[in-house]
């Protein structure tokens, strides 16, 4: 059993450096999240003086490395793992956990993944520092080293900062979508350092008995999205919001109250614990615009809402604000849209 | 630790649910003076992750025996949300509820959780919501686990003992996994994944009558230093209004939607005659 350690201890801040991203891989690329949190800590460590050192745990390590370097990491720290038996945290917890205990980088960021939200608190705890998980913008304090990191408070309508002082590595969490992807830098110089190391004794009888692949709607990528919100008034008027946006070639995505009562499946959930979406038009339809929902949707190109409530919040995000009930506006829009639609030929360019 | 299911005797499980009340809906106060959550003003209730894994285990008692004991830390309220979780049929309820615990971060949270599981004594296993709808880090699960010193699987949405191993689903972002492990292990349940069971007036009646027990931290035997404000490592250092791009807010009325569509059009922001 790992002791109950309180966080209290001393610790040096000044014996840290450098930024460390934790570089998450699907079948032998590197998510979208870690790269863009990859982007972020050259960012950072660029303001800094420092370098982005890039952590990874599995198989084929050296093309992950390769990527990685392309995309402008400093230094990359691999756990190239020989018995693989699948994601295991304890395992990844312990391997990832040396590397810091070596390396002591002053600040590490972990994509808000499902893999990254699994391990980031195990690997805290293990180093004794804290977590900001869901960061929505990311700052240093350059005289000071100190990481200052904002995500949406637990009210509606403000942006907390938070800041770990006293604990190194200060760690934090941004979730998939919340960043712009890097640039690939040209020519630029990865320092590769792999070892390789065994799970079985860390995993022990944990192990994947299948996977069973299904990809989940990827709201991250979508050009258009067509959102409902409570204001649908109950399940069905979710029949409307797919109508438009079939109509527009779009996605469908919603609010979190309406995920909750079961009215829509949570893969189409957009804000702080949804899904970050930068499409070039996002239609609200029924939402208020509650800071947790506007996070995940305030990046898109145009904004158009629909609201009974001409004080509700979202009009101020809104390019365009159509101030009517749902029920008459949105077969409206797909009315208009099937007739410009009907009156251009399909192959006519945009 | 030694599981009470390895040791070779059929002994019942021994579950334990970790649950937390969280405000209903928005009703939500932040103290502009210490930038603390002002819980007092809204109503309680179960977090919703937390009763589906509640119901995972009740799900498990029925199938294998056992035994269900579920602990929450909170203010004094949350004895009624303990309550609900015995009327639904958990066995035993504890309350870890003490001024000194107040504001503390997901690290002193989970080592004051991992405290409680640490005297409970013998478990298999714990179950979690994956995340609080106040809060939403989902690291109290993980960080539990990681105090203990135990395996975990996350993100659930079906769980199964088999020859004495837990079998489970995750649901990730490319697919399901399929899991085995031994307990003891500690899993977070998905929002959604079951459909938790109203309680039932009579387990309720003995509930009240059973009651809940109330730890403290000396109870816990932890310094008040490791809890609350003092244990925790992060601190919010202060609060600011989003940053708006500026937008126009043009108006649009009903009868505007042919012209709206329009000018979308024509900006090129829908386009006609190319599927997205
Ligand atoms: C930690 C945390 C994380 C969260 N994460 C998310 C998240 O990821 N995503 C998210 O969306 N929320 C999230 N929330 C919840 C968020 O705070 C709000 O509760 C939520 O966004 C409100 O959803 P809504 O706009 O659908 O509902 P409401 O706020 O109830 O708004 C409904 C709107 O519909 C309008 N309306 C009503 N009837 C009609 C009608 N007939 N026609 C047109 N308009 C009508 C109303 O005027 C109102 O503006 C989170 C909250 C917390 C605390
Ligand atoms: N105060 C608490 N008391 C009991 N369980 C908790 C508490 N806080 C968090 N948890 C558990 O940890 C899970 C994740 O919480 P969070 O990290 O706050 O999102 C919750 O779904 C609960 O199961």
């Amino acid at each position: 059993m790992v002791e109950l350690i309180n966080c209290v201890v001393p610790e040096h801040p000044e014996e840290y450096h450098d930024v460390f991203v934790y570089l998450e891989h699907k079948n032998g690329k590197l998510t979208r999240g870690s790269l863009e949190m990859l982007g972020k800590a050259e960012e950072l460590a660029h303001k800094l003086n420092e370098k982005a050192v890039g952590v990874a745990v599995g198989k084929n390590l050296k093309e992950i490395a390769a990527e990685a370097e392309s995309y402008g990491c400093d230094v990359f720290l691999g756990a190239e793992v020989t018995d693989f038996s699948g994601f295991s945290s304890v395992a990844y917890t312990e391997f990832i956990t040396s590397f810091v205990e070596q390396y002591k980088p002053n600040i590490f960021l972990i994509s808000g993944s499902r893999e990254g939200r699994d391990l980031v608190s195990r690997i805290a705890i293990r180093t004794r520092t804290g977590v900001a998980a869901d960061c929505i913008e990311l700052d240093v304090d350059v005289p000071n080293r100190l990481l200052i990191a904002w995500r949406p408070s637990f009210g509606d309508k403000t942006i907390d900062q938070i800041l770990c002082k006293r604990h190194r590595p200060q760690m934090i969490t941004s979730r998939p979508g919340s960043y712009k992807m890097p640039e690939k830098v040209e020519g630029h110089k990865c320092e590769v350092t792999i070892k390789k190391v065994k799970m079985a004794k860390y995993a022990g009888e944990h192990k994947t008995l299948e996977f069973k692949q299904k990809d989940r709607l990827d709201l991250t990528s979508a050009k258009i999205i067509v959102s409902g919100g409570l204001g649908l008034g109950n399940a069905s008027g979710f029949k409307l919001v797919k109508d438009l946006a079939d109509s527009l070639g779009g996605q469908v995505g919603a609010s979190r109250p309406v995920v909750d009562l079961g009215w829509i499946p949570y893969e189409h959930q957009v804000g702080q614990t949804g899904q970050t979406v930068r499409p070039k038009l996002y239609i609200a339809a029924g939402i208020s615009g509650k800071i947790q929902h506007i996070v995940g949707m305030k990046a898109s190109e145009t904004i158009v809402s629909i609201n009974t409530d001409p004080e509700a919040p979202i009009v101020k995000f809104s390019d365009y604000f159509i101030n009517a009930d749902v029920s008459k506006a949105l077969p409206k829009l797909t009315e208009e849209i099937r007739k410009v639609r009907a009156g251009t030929p399909a192959s006519s360019p945009g | 630790m030694e599981s009470s299911t390895s040791t070779g005797d059929i002994v019942a499980l021994k579950m334990i649910v970790m649950m937390k009340q969280v405000p209903d809906a928005e009703e939500i106060f932040i103290d502009p003076v210490k930038y603390t959550l002002n819980r007092s003003q809204a109503r309680g209730i179960i977090n919703p992750s937390d009763e589906n894994a509640l119901e995972a285990a009740l799900r498990i008692k029925e199938k294998e025996g056992g035994e269900i004991t579920v602990i929450s830390m909170g203010p004094p309220q949350a004895e009624n949300a303990i309550i609900e979780c015995m009327g639904r049929g958990a066995d035993r309820g504890i309350l870890i509820t003490d001024r000194v615990f107040a504001a503390a971060d997901t690290y002193a949270t989970s080592l004051t959780l991992a405290a409680a599981v640490k005297k409970l004594g013998d478990f298999d296993i714990i179950f979690a919501g994956e995340s609080t709808t106040d809060s939403g880090t989902g690291h109290v699960g993980p960080g539990v686990a990681e105090f203990l010193g135990i395996d975990q699987v996350t993100y659930t949405i079906d769980t199964r003992i088999e020859s004495g191993m837990l079998i489970a689903e995750r649901e990730l972002e490319d697919g399901i996994e399929v899991v085995s492990t031994k307990p003891p292990v500690l899993v977070t349940v998905l929002i959604n994944s079951n459909l938790p069971r109203r309680s039932r007036l009579r387990l309720k009646v003995d509930a009240i009558k059973k009651g809940v027990e109330k730890w403290d931290h000396d109870t816990l035997s932890l310094p008040v230093d490791w809890v609350g404000l003092k244990g925790s490592p992060t601190l919010v250092g202060a609060l600011k209004i989003p940053e708006e791009r500026k937008r126009e807010s043009r108006p649009v009325k009903l009868e505007e939607i042919p012209a709206l569509v329009d000018e979308l059009v024509k900006k090129g922001i829908i386009k006609i005659g190319e599927d997205a």
